[in-house]
């Protein structure tokens, strides 16, 4: 058998020596794949010509000197020539019978189709049956009809993938002479407004490429394009859609991270992991490799809404938090709010992370998977008759033997560990203005440490959303849905004390949110969102027969969200442009219940306890409510650069108590209730923002302040599991967290990448009002997951089109910890005692890592594609402490330091799309 | 609500079952700011006039390398009931004050602690608690090894337990060795009292081990583990026991104990609990004062059970003591004329006579550290000791 690896390489090299012309034929155009290092054009045409139908005319003259240097793959013929033609004064055009005419200065006349006067107005579509490309290209639309004293218009419609049909998202249509721009939104609809007049149109989709339209607009109408996907950006001036907005958009704190890109990061066991992709950004870091959980700009890992279309994930993590929980596979892309976070978000604190689910697409039935160490996966998707698209995706373990290895690397004392998880998506049009989309999400972990104790928990959620299409300015979409996360916990240590314990949680909610263009500078979005939360806190019962464990239960919760919000985006002028939201939070907590009282004015102690109240069912226990600012502005200081400025404020009604310093796998949720009040904060922040040479570079440094109301720290000896009357045990805390981020990305180029370092602090203090107890005397003391310096390198070098490599460096300060002071012996043992809270920090954290990934051949008529990924994680086998502490060793007490992973981690993934 | 304390160091041991996740390295971190000088109280009185140990000591420095606890010395000590007695503690030296009175279960007691020129101290008040007995103690043996267990049932009064115990086992040497050098007469058998070759090794439990009752059915809890050896272990060379001592807590101690334990012996993995800050039920008594104290005092019955158990009822068990492996015995003939260069450090024993033609010609060695028991236990029989 030959090595695939092997194999790939071949080819790899073979195409780079021989510089050969592939030519596949494709339904619609002759392709051109090849790689032109500084040939002449006269090599070039032969090389065409020599591989395609194409015959080329023109005067040997007129193109003497002009040399082509690219690289072509798949690529259209018009798209080779505007890249060699680009600073001359050369023009093309094509004629029939694959003719192609090369001139100087005048682009030569050809022959006129019928169709190259069509009206292309209102509604009309832009590729009929059998119009090819290259006509389209170059073919100027006349849309709508002009109309006197109207010096404007606007021109909607739809951008698709013209190899599957799906609709684009996120693809900027723009035009060049003022730059005017919009961007796809979901359902890969654009709006443009421009001078009435001839204009050149470029769309320009994530990854790179550009395409351009020639149209004469002389009044609104609708343009619906099918743009090609295979075809690599070839033009200098390469304009992305993160590039652009990044300047224009008024919101900060926006990131966005598409599937490709995380899936060139080097990843443990070569598992691509949606939610570990997102520390590369600046603003977010982690306390350990050991969970998914991170904090953003200083807040707790409780305070992200992570956000699967509109199923909130409450514990996406495989393997007790190792690896996140989300198939990547089934997932467009992720976008992170640190700021600005939209109105129509709400519910935590400190961030929003959108994982965009895949819809399949609408093409034909395909697939795709991957075989690496620790899972596989196998996803499908496609249509399902005209206007039906779904895609399912699904991952399992196979872990066992990756544990037992790991075990002599790691000392990963995990005897048994499976997991997996499932998603299925499904979109339905319903002819031009409606669109229903379902999507589910399923994940389930089961893992056993030792014989006795089986340990499993699970994520189910499930949404629909119908969006209804009322005309060009108006849409609204209503969704619902359930998400329901538990764990649960089985102990059979001897027959007779076996026991199961069981947390759960489900959420119900029902939005309504409309989408409005209000004349031609304002964008309303309003809608309410209604959420009823039920969360069961904790059960033990028997396991088994046997049993004499005495069940014991907290009683259950509920409570009610209801928020409304509004939210306009108004462009004053070129200048200015100001995204304001309201969002007003209405929650009730619900009987029934049975709580104790305490004497107002009271810290909620044990002692203070004066009586009991029952609630009875459906009764407002304890009603909060209060509006959320959501406000940013952007001034535009040049074509380059501008700057931007945002305050929000959120409120968050649902606790995570954890006792420990990452998530763990036990931790309980916790509703505000009588006596824990919902968690506030409000963000300052300013920024500035800049895109150098050519918007190929993109810089942005940003400040925020953050202070923070009504958070939980415990008090000495809390206990958090089963525990009827958690107020007793927590401490009202403050929070202020402070810092700037500054973060520089080249997203285009063979050499391309990121850098950003954020200096930030992260600070809390008991509040005033607590009597409790007041850690370190209520002086302020850093949360865990204070790092002041974190740094973050990502360079990925394009070898070729199919060959990259990444390496990724990332250092951050040590996290803070609390070491003891003293030591005392007590029970038989030395003992130690501890005083300040995380007063101490472990050493310096520093990881570095490197990964390969080779495509396959792009034939089309492949059976399928494949790509390897191969790399290694942590290569200098840094042990990075994760922990320090002491523990008596017979009595005695020992300092060690606790890393998660000491030496390199290798890894290899086998991929294929089929 | 006090329940929820043991629930959660429950599920929290679930967790910790989840091991040492991650590569453990012996570090020696840089600690912050010291803090010596904490009182540091430790003792469970026995209400009914068995003498009991109370010990005061000092917190010490991390870095301290010192075995010893540093003792707190020269304290008045004393026990106050709510009616006014007083009940003096008497110092033993070395940290240790002994009480043995009979008092009244149905009052509160105040201890009381001056220690001149370092602060008076005093408990909250304690209520003593009758422990309940013993139901029964024994052993299970499978194929991992040994489990000491106890069964016991609690009542409205004693719900919470402790329970602490002390190891004694047979210990023998890897090379059993009669005879002795002396200066003055050469090799000789030993007598009785010189005897290095069977020895009595004892350990007192270093964990803290609680349960609560009223998880169980009747508060009976079942099978409650005290103490658990793998195959191979040394403990079962002859014969081994352990007495097991019961004491009732007030539910506020099993916050303290929790605490204890949490902070030394649960640290250490990822999902450790965080460190917290420990106190107990001593405090100093001037409210301005800055001196700390740590420790939970009860007062209650101690209720004891010891358990015995034979080699011969457990076999097999294969003993795996991997220190001793490279214990031989010489090959070399030492004659009398070398006894005192190879004999007199007292590092090299004699072990075996080697007989030539006309009888004795002299000894083959063994190291001591292979032979002579002394070293590693000690040689006395405990009076409790039945063979």
């Amino acid at each position: 058998m030959i090595n695939p690896t092997n194999k790939v390489c071949l080819l790899v090299l073979l195409w780079i020596m021989g510089g050969t012309v592939a030519f596949a034929q494709t339904s619609t155009e002759p392709r051109i794949s090849g790689f032109f290092p500084g040939v002449s054009f006269q090599r070039f045409v032969d090389r065409v010509e020599e591989d395609t139908p194409y015959q080329f005319y023109f005067r040997s003259e007129e193109i003497a000197g002009l040399t082509v240097n690219l690289q072509a793959d798949q690529s259209q013929l018009s798209d080779l020539l505007d890249a060699i033609f680009q600073n001359t004064d050369m023009k093309y055009s094509f004629g029939p019978e694959y003719a192609v005419f090369v001139s100087r200065g005048q682009k030569l006349q050809t022959q006129l189709t019928d169709g190259f006067f069509r009206n292309i107005s209102s509604g009309a579509e832009e590729l009929g049956e059998g119009v090819d490309e290259a006509f389209v290209r170059n073919n100027r639309f006349v849309i709508g009809e002009l109309s006197p004293g109207k010096n404007t218009a606007t021109l909607r419609g739809s951008i698709s993938s013209l190899e599957s049909g799906e609709l684009i998202s996120g693809a900027i249509v723009f035009e060049k002479i003022d730059f005017t721009r919009s961007v796809t939104d979901v359902e890969g609809n654009y709006a443009i407004t421009l001078p009435v007049g001839k204009h050149t149109l470029y769309v320009q989709n994530l990854g790179g490429y550009v395409e351009q339209r020639l149209i004469d607009l002389r009044g609104d109408g609708r343009l619906d394009m099918a743009v090609g996907e295979s075809i690599y950006s070839l033009s200098e001036v390469v304009v992305n859609s993160g590039a652009i907005s990044h300047i224009t958009r008024p919101e900060m704190g926006v990131q966005s991270l598409s599937v490709s890109e995380m899936k060139k990061l080097p990843a443990v066991l070569g598992e691509v992991d949606v939610l570990k992709g997102i520390l590369i950004l600046p603003g977010v870091n982690t306390v350990g490799e050991a969970s998914v959980g991170f904090n953003v700009r200083g807040g707790a890992a409780d305070q992200n809404l992570v956000l699967y279309e509109n199923s909130t994930l409450f514990n996406p993590s495989h393997l007790f938090g190792f690896f996140s929980s989300i198939n990547a596979d089934a997932v467009e892309g992720v976008e992170l709010h640190k700021a600005g976070i939209p109105a129509r978000y709400g519910g935590r604190l400190s961030s929003v992370l959108e994982i965009q689910p895949k819809f399949g697409n609408s093409e034909k039935i395909g697939g795709s998977g991957g075989i690496g160490p620790l899972t596989s996966r196998l996803s499908l998707e496609g249509p399902l008759g005209k206007n039906t698209t779904f895609l399912i995706a699904g991952r399992t373990t196979y872990s066992n033997w990756v544990l037992d290895w790991l075990e002599d690397r790691a000392d990963f004392n995990a005897s048994r560990a499976n997991f997996y998880d499932l998603n299925l998506n499904l979109k339905q049009r319903f002819g031009e203005n409606d669109v229903f989309e379902l999507t589910g999400y399923f994940s389930k972990d089961q893992f056993q440490f030792d014989p006795d104790t089986v340990y499993g928990y699970q994520n189910q959620n499930f949404a629909a959303k119908w969006t209804h299409y009322f005309n060009e300015q108006l849409e609204a979409s209503f969704s619902g849905g359930v998400d329901a996360y538990d764990f649960d916990i089985t102990g059979e240590d001897n027959p007779l004390n076996s026991y199961e314990f069981g947390f759960g949680m489900n959420q119900t909610f029902a939005k309504v949110d409309f989408l409005q263009d209000f004349d031609e500078r304002h964008r309303f979005q309003y809608g309410i969102h209604l959420n009823y939360i039920e969360l069961r806190p904790g059960k033990i019962r028997p396991y088994g027969e046997e049993s004499i464990v005495v069940p014991d239960e907290v009683e259950q919760e509920q409570a009610l969200e209801t928020s409304l919000y509004f939210s306009d985006e108004f462009e004053i002028n070129d200048l200015w442009m100001v995204s304001g939201g309201l969002r007003y939070n209405l929650y009730n907590y619900l009987g029934p219940q049975t709580t104790f009282t305490y004497p107002d004015g009271s810290s909620h102690g044990e002692s203070d306890v004066t009586g009991e109240t029952t609630h009875p069912s459906g009764e407002f226990i304890k009603t909060y409510h209060g509006p959320e600012f959501r406000i940013s502005a952007r001034y535009t200081l040049n074509n380059q650069s501008s700057l931007k400025a945002g305050v929000n404020s959120m409120r968050q009604n649902i606790h995570l108590l954890s006792n420990t310093s990452v998530i763990s796998p036990t931790d309980t949720w916790k509703l505000s209730d009588e006596f824990i009040r919902p968690q506030t904060g409000i963000q300052y922040a300013v920024g500035y923002f800049r895109n150098m040479a050519m918007n190929t570079l993109e810089f942005s440094a940003e400040m925020y302040y953050k202070s923070m109301k009504n958070l939980l720290d415990y008090r000495s000896g809390a206990s958090i599991i089963l525990n009827d009357d958690v107020e007793q045990d927590v401490l009202n805390t403050d929070g202020k967290a402070y810092g700037v981020e500054l973060f520089l990305k080249k997203s285009t180029g063979r050499l391309n990448g990121s850098v950003s370092y954020t200096y930030s602090r992260s600070l809390l203090s008991t509040s005033n009002e607590e009597q409790k107890e007041k850690i370190n005397d209520g002086a302020e003391y850093s949360s865990n997951y204070d790092q002041p310096h974190h740094a973050v390198l990502i360079l990925n070098y394009e070898v070729s089109k199919r060959f990259n490599a990444t390496f990724s460096g990332n250092y951050s300060t040590g996290r803070p910890i609390t070491l003891p002071v003293s030591k005392f012996v007590y029970g038989g043992s030395e003992r130690v005692y501890f005083t300040d809270r995380n007063a101490q920090r472990v050493p310096d954290y520093l990881r570095l890592d490197f990964s390969v990934n080779l495509e396959g051949n792009h034939k089309v008529n492949k059976l399928a594609h494949s790509s390897w990924s191969f790399g290694v994680y942590n290569i200098l086998g840094r042990s990075n402490p994760y922990s320090v502490y002491f523990v008596p060793e017979g009595g005695k007490l020992q300092g060690y330091k606790l890393s998660i992973f000491a030496d390199p981690i290798p890894f290899i993934t086998y991929n294929f799309r089929f | 609500m006090r329940a929820a304390n043991t629930y959660g160091s429950y599920v929290l041991l679930a967790l910790m079952g989840l091991g040492v996740l991650g590569c453990r390295e012996i570090f020696d971190p840089e600690v912050g700011e010291e803090a010596s000088g904490i009182l540091v109280v430790e003792g469970y009185l026995d209400s009914e006039g068995l003498a009991s140990e109370l010990t005061l000591s000092w917190t010490s420095e991390l870095k301290e390398s010192g075995d010893e606890l540093s003792p707190a010395l020269g304290a008045t000590v004393y026990l106050l009931s709510e009616q006014g007695t007083t009940y003096s503690l008497e110092e033993r030296g070395e940290g240790v004050y002994l009480f043995q009175e009979d008092i009244s279960e149905q009052m509160t007691y105040e201890l009381h602690i001056e220690l001149p020129g370092k602060g008076t101290y005093k408990s909250d008040p304690i209520q003593p608690i009758l422990t309940p007995e013993i139901l029964d103690a024994g052993y299970v043996r499978d194929e991992s090894g040994i489990e000491v267990f106890v069964n016991t049932q609690g009542n409205d009064n004693a719900d919470d337990f402790l329970w602490t115990y002390e190891e004694t086992w047979v210990f023998l040497p890897r090379i059993i060795t009669n005879f002795i050098y002396k200066e003055d007469v050469g090799v000789v058998e030993r007598k009785e009292e010189e005897r290095i070759s069977r020895c009595y090794k004892s350990e007192r439990n270093s964990g803290v081990l609680l349960e609560t009752s009223s998880r169980f059915e009747d508060q009976v809890v079942f099978r409650q583990t005290i103490k658990e050896f793998e195959e191979g272990d040394p403990r079962m060379q002859e014969r081994y026991s352990v007495l097991i001592s019961q004491k009732a807590i007030p539910s506020d101690a099993v916050e303290f104990w929790e605490t204890l334990k949490k902070n030394t012996e649960d640290i250490g993995t990822i999902f450790s609990p965080l460190p917290s800050l420990i106190g107990g039920n001593i405090h100093a008594v001037e409210a301005s004062s800055t001196q700390k104290a740590i420790g939970y005092v009860s007062i209650g019955v101690v209720q004891q059970e010891r358990v015995f158990i034979d080699r011969a009822d457990i076999l097999p068990w294969s003993i795996s003591m991997d220190e001793f492996n490279t214990c031989f015995i010489g090959t070399d003939t030492i004659p009398e004329s070398q006894y005192a260069t190879v004999f007199a450090s007292g590092s090299t024993l004699p072990a075996r006579v080697v007989m030539g033609p006309m009888g004795p010609i002299g000894y083959y060695t063994a190291p001591r550290w292979c032979a002579d028991c002394t070293l590693y236990a000690n040689r006395e029989k405990p009076d409790f000791w039945i063979e």
